[in-house]
Formats: C-alpha cells, structure tokens, sequence
C-alpha cells in the first residue's frame, strides 16, 4: 500500500526494528508473568495475540507472514505438538486444527470469488456489464455518477474492492481528463469509485476479506452463516448508505458540467471460453443465493469455478498462481487465532475483564463496529478484523454479554469497510488518490463523513430486521 | 522509490533545450539527463548504472557528431542492461537504411520526425514510459497521475486474481 511505498526505507527500517522489539517484549511478558486466572494455555495464546498485535498494527513483518508466524506459533505453543508440554489435564487441540485454518471453507469460498473476478476480467465482462447497466443513466453528470456508483459496488460485491476501482477509474479517467481542470466533478467521480467500492464490498461474504474473516470464525465457533443471510443483513445497509453518499457528493461537489459521454460499450465476448465462464459465473451465484433450497455450503460451492475453470482450460497454471495467496493466508491468520483464543480459555479471562454486563448489546455492538472503524483507518483492514473478531465473538459468546455472535463478527466486518478516511485507509482510496485528481482533503471530508453515517445506518439496521422478521 | 531516467542525447543546445522543456511534465518521477554526442551519453549511462538508477528512455537525435545517433542505439541495444530501455529517434535527416537498421537493429521502440509537435512528442514519450513501467516496474501507482493512468490502473486490476 502506499503507506509503505511513500516512507522512505530508512523509516521503514526504524518501524520494523521497533516493532520487532515490542513485540518481542509483548510476546514473552505473559510467559514470564503468572496472570491470575488465566490458564497456562491462555497465557500462550495471549502471548501470541499480542506479539500479531504489535506485527499486524506496525507492518514490521508483512501481514501475511505474521499471519503465518501466528499459525506456527499456535502449533509449536498450544497444540499437542507443542514444544514444551502444557500442564496435564487441559484439553489440547491436535496440531491439525491450526493448519486446517490455511483450508478452512470460507477460505474456499474466497477462492471461488477470485476466479469469477478474474474471468470477469479476462473475458471483459466487467467492461461490457458496465456499458450495458450504465445506458439507463442517461449523460447528466449527478445521473451517471449514481450509475457508476451503483454498478461499482455491484461489482464490488464479488469482485475485490481493489480491482473494481481500478477497472472502473480506468473507465472514467479518460473522460475526467478532458474536463475542466476547475470542475469539481472532477475529484467526484473519482472519489464516487471507490466510495463504492468500500460500500459495495460489505454486501457479501466475498465482498472483502473482513467478511471472510467475520464468516470464518463464526464458523469455527459453529455458527453458520449462508451466504444469502449476510447479503440479507448488508445489502439494505449498503443500498441506504450508498445513496445518501451519492447525494452528499453531489451537494460537496457542485457541477457545471450539463452532460458527459463515458463512451462505454457493451461488447461481449462471444467465443466459447466467454461463454462457458458466464455460465459458471451465472451457476455459481445462483448457488450462493440459493443455500436454503440446496443446503450445500457456500465454501463447497466457491470451489466450482475453481475446478471448472481449470478442468475446461479456461484458466491455467498461470491463473492459478496469481491467486492472491497472502489476502487468503491473512484470512487464515485470523481464523487461527481465533481458534486458539477460543480453545485456550482466553476468551473468558479476555471478556472477564470488564464488566460487559453493565453494558447494552446495542452499545457494544456500536462499540466494536466504531472500534474497527478507527484501527482501520490507520492499518489494514483485514488485519484489524483478525485482531477485533476474536475478540467481539469471546464478548459474545459469553454467557455475560447479551449480544448476538452473528451481529459482533457483522459489525467489526461493517466497521473495517468503513475506514475510508485516508489514502492509506485501503487500497481503493490509494489507487483514487494516485490519479492526482483527488486531494487528501477531500479524501477525507468524504471519507469520515460516509463512515459516520455508514455507521449510523447499519445501528439502525437491527430495527429493519426485527421489521421484516430477520432476526 | 529512485526516480527513473530520460536521456536526451542532441548536439544542438537550441533544439536539447526545446526537447527537455517539452518533457518537464514527467520531471516529478522521471529525471532528464541532457547529452550532446554519443561519447556524453555513454558517460551517462555508465554513471547511471555506478549509482543504481534505471534508464527508462532514449530520445536521441540521428545526425550527431561521432558516432551516428543510430550506431549508439544499436550499440546500447546489444547490452544487457541496454535492452530494456525505450528507444527514441527524434530526428529529420535519417536516411531510409539508417531507419530500417534502427528498426532492425536498435529495437527502435519510435520515430519521430523533426520538426515534431510538443504534444506529439509528450504523447509518445508517456506511451513509451508507460510500456516501461508495465515491463520493469512492481509498483505502478506512483505514475497513474504522470503515464497512461488507464493503462496502468487496468494493469493494477489485472495483477492481482
């Protein structure tokens, strides 16, 4: 991201030595000290946690080795592989159970959404899907920036946030160049994208990899979640919070601008292999929404495009090994980690720490989404989702706190896509702001202003389910 | 990030001039480094290679004193490091075999016939410095504002499954 690529190396060496240091100190502090209450396994594990902390917030190793770091620290720590036994008479998960993380289901589904964002990518069904939804909205600036708002978080829903704003900024770019350099339609259309983007990625459970992780370890703790009961949960939000910020930019960014023409067209691939990816594309969505009817799980289903695309040849060993890896081992971190805070009674020392109690469900539910928000701005939000699910999912599992699991592991996920305050926020506002059409400024305006009310919206979203009889 | 290189190799200080004020807009990323013959430009390239920074484009004019502007670039062209670079021929008096064996010999990437169009010509220099960036480059977000930001955003898109 640009946080790293900006800092000079000499910084970036003086961030990795502390954050090596510290959590070298985080790590051993909890061995060495005997923490009451808390068993022996949960002292290692508490150690773990807190040295990917201190990894996870200062970059000091890449996030996916940390996530890796994590994995193999569990089994060498807590598992019955451990190097140096636990006390008799705990119950120690087999070593298997921290790698099966690297192959846990939500991962597969994951996988599934990689391959259908790469065939969209490759056969231009992106493109083409564009120039064909974006015909309805007309050429008034306000009308076409709701088009592209709504197709990028459409997109965005199964496709990376990422990917989608660079695929739809390189759509737009040609034509913001060519206005005013004074129009202030200029940075909104830029900025609209990945808006978007961040919205539309909260829609699904392979939107962004905090729903993954959220998934992930609800599943681990045996609480499923289909894939059309997330979108059930997010898509009302995503759809409110989106058109109140097409409009809050419209009204930030006044136009003179009457009309402008994209120049999109709707050309589809024609050819055999196009084909044959539209309807596994077509099948596999089918599937995902329809878990209810079928009962097969959405990570069963993420691993038929997969075989499909590789078994017709649509894709190659070459696709194959550009599979982002380190996003699906950052998953696979957190779910982990998770994993032993769960097993190793962490999570009851954790949770027995404050007096949660005093507490309403609707106010820690506010508080970890808010919490996700403010760490996401500043570090990744994967890595703010592996660090906070944990923890959300120890509260509510408790018999202590009254707060639904499945709402705790939504609300960090909500709060993680909020965080678009920054251009090192996430990805898609650093590819916004390397256009240079965007200022910081306006950057963050925006990006602060959609995340309050995002936050708000999604509050408020309980009391739409308990209406239409969700929950 | 180290900046990258544009060498402009012309013997008439008017005309040297006239082609790096026309190339000022890539000035945020790319350093131009000015050369009258092909003696200076190997000069420069040797120094370039001493201090780790990668030369990304070659405009170099034909007719020059020494060796011909054409020889050099095939002579940059036979070296290793020489390959990658973007080859430029910014000129009017090349002669119908010294194109063919720039194109033949140099890996000429594109000719440009003198007296050129600033905008031509910065329309060509961005589209040979985008082709670099994508060929040699990991990180292509810092020139999305500088290059072809479309090219490079779709290349982004791309990278990544």
């Amino acid at each position: 991201m640009t946080a790293t690529d900006t800092k000079t190396s000499e910084s970036a060496s003086t961030r990795r030595r502390v954050g090596l240091g510290v959590g070298l100190v985080a790590f051993v502090l909890p061995l060495l000290i005997d923490i009451p209450d808390l068993s022996e396994a949960g002292e290692r594990v508490l150690a773990v946690f807190l040295l990917a902390i201190v990894l996870w917030v200062t970059e000091a190793i890449p996030l996916y080795a940390t996530a890796a770091l994590v994995i193999l620290l569990e089994i060498v720590m807590v598992s019955d592989q451990a190097v140096v036994g636990l006390p008799d008479g705990l119950a120690v998960p087999e070593y298997r159970t921290f790698f099966n993380a690297l192959a846990h289901p939500v991962l597969m589904l994951f996988l599934g959404g990689f391959f259908l964002a790469r065939g969209s990518s490759k056969y231009r069904l992106d493109r083409a899907l564009a120039g064909v939804l974006l015909k309805p909205f007309g050429d008034r600036p306000a009308m076409i920036m709701l088009g592209l708002m709504l197709i990028t978080a459409g997109f965005s829903m199964f496709m990376s946030n990422m990917a989608t704003t660079a695929t739809m900024i390189a759509v737009v770019l040609p034509v913001v160049a060519k206005l005013d350099p004074a129009d202030r339609l200029r940075p909104a259309l830029i900025l609209s994208i990945p808006v978007a983007a961040n919205i539309g990625g909260m829609g699904t459970p392979v939107g962004t990899p905090p729903n993954a992780i959220a998934v992930g370890q609800l599943a681990s703790a045996g609480i499923e979640v289909s894939f059309a009961k997330w979108m059930a949960l997010a898509v009302p939000g995503v759809v409110v919070l989106l058109l109140v910020a097409w409009w809050l930019m419209g009204r930030a960014f006044p136009t003179v601008t009457e009309s402008i023409d994209l120049g999109m067209k709707a050309d589809f691939d024609r050819s055999n292999a196009a084909k044959i990816f539209y309807v596994t594309f077509a099948v596999t969505v089918a599937l995902w929404l329809t878990e209810a009817v079928h009962g097969l799980p959405s990570g069963v289903t993420g691993f038929l495009p997969v075989v499909v695309l590789l078994a017709t040849g649509l894709f190659g060993a070459e696709d194959l090994r550009r599979v982002q890896w380190d996003v699906l081992w950052l998953v696979a971190g957190g779910i982990a980690l998770g994993v032993g805070v769960a097993q190793s009674g962490l999570d009851e020392w954790l949770v027995g720490r404050v007096a949660w109690e005093n507490f309403g469900s609707i106010a820690i539910v506010a508080l970890l989404a808010a919490v996700a928000l403010v760490l996401s701005t500043v570090i990744s939000n994967s890595a703010a989702a592996n660090l906070l699910v944990p923890l959300g999912l120890s509260m509510a599992l408790s018999p202590a706190v009254d707060v639904d699991p499945l709402l705790a592991g939504f609300f960090i996920a909500i709060g993680a896509s909020l965080a678009m305050a920054l251009p090192i926020s996430t990805p898609t506002n650093a590819v916004a702001y390397s256009t240079g059409e965007v200022s910081t400024r306006d950057m963050a305006r925006v990006g602060l202003i959609v995340g309050a009310v995002g936050l708000v919206v999604f509050l408020l979203s309980p009391l739409f389910w308990s209406a239409v009889g969700l929950t | 990030m180290s900046s990258l290189v544009i060498l402009v190799v012309e013997d008439e200080p008017g005309v040297r001039d006239a082609v790096i004020r026309d190339l000022e807009s890539f000035e945020p990323l790319f350093r131009i480094e000015p050369a009258e013959d092909a003696t200076d430009a190997k000069a420069a390239l040797e120094e370039c290679a001493a201090d780790g920074v990668r030369v990304a484009l070659i405009v170099a004019d034909h007719l020059l004193p020494g060796q011909h502007g054409t020889e050099f670039l095939i002579e940059v062209n036979q070296s290793d490091e020489g390959k990658h670079i973007k080859k430029v021929l910014l000129t009017g008096q090349a002669g119908h075999d010294d194109t063919i064996r720039a194109i033949n010999q140099a890996g000429l990437d594109y000719y440009v016939a003198k007296p050129w169009s600033g905008a031509d010509l910065i329309s060509v220099v961005s589209k040979q410095l985008t082709d670099y960036v994508l060929e040699e480059s990991g990180d292509l977000l810092p020139y999305v504002s500088i290059l072809d930001g479309s090219r490079l955003l779709e290349a982004i898109a791309e990278r990544g499954i």
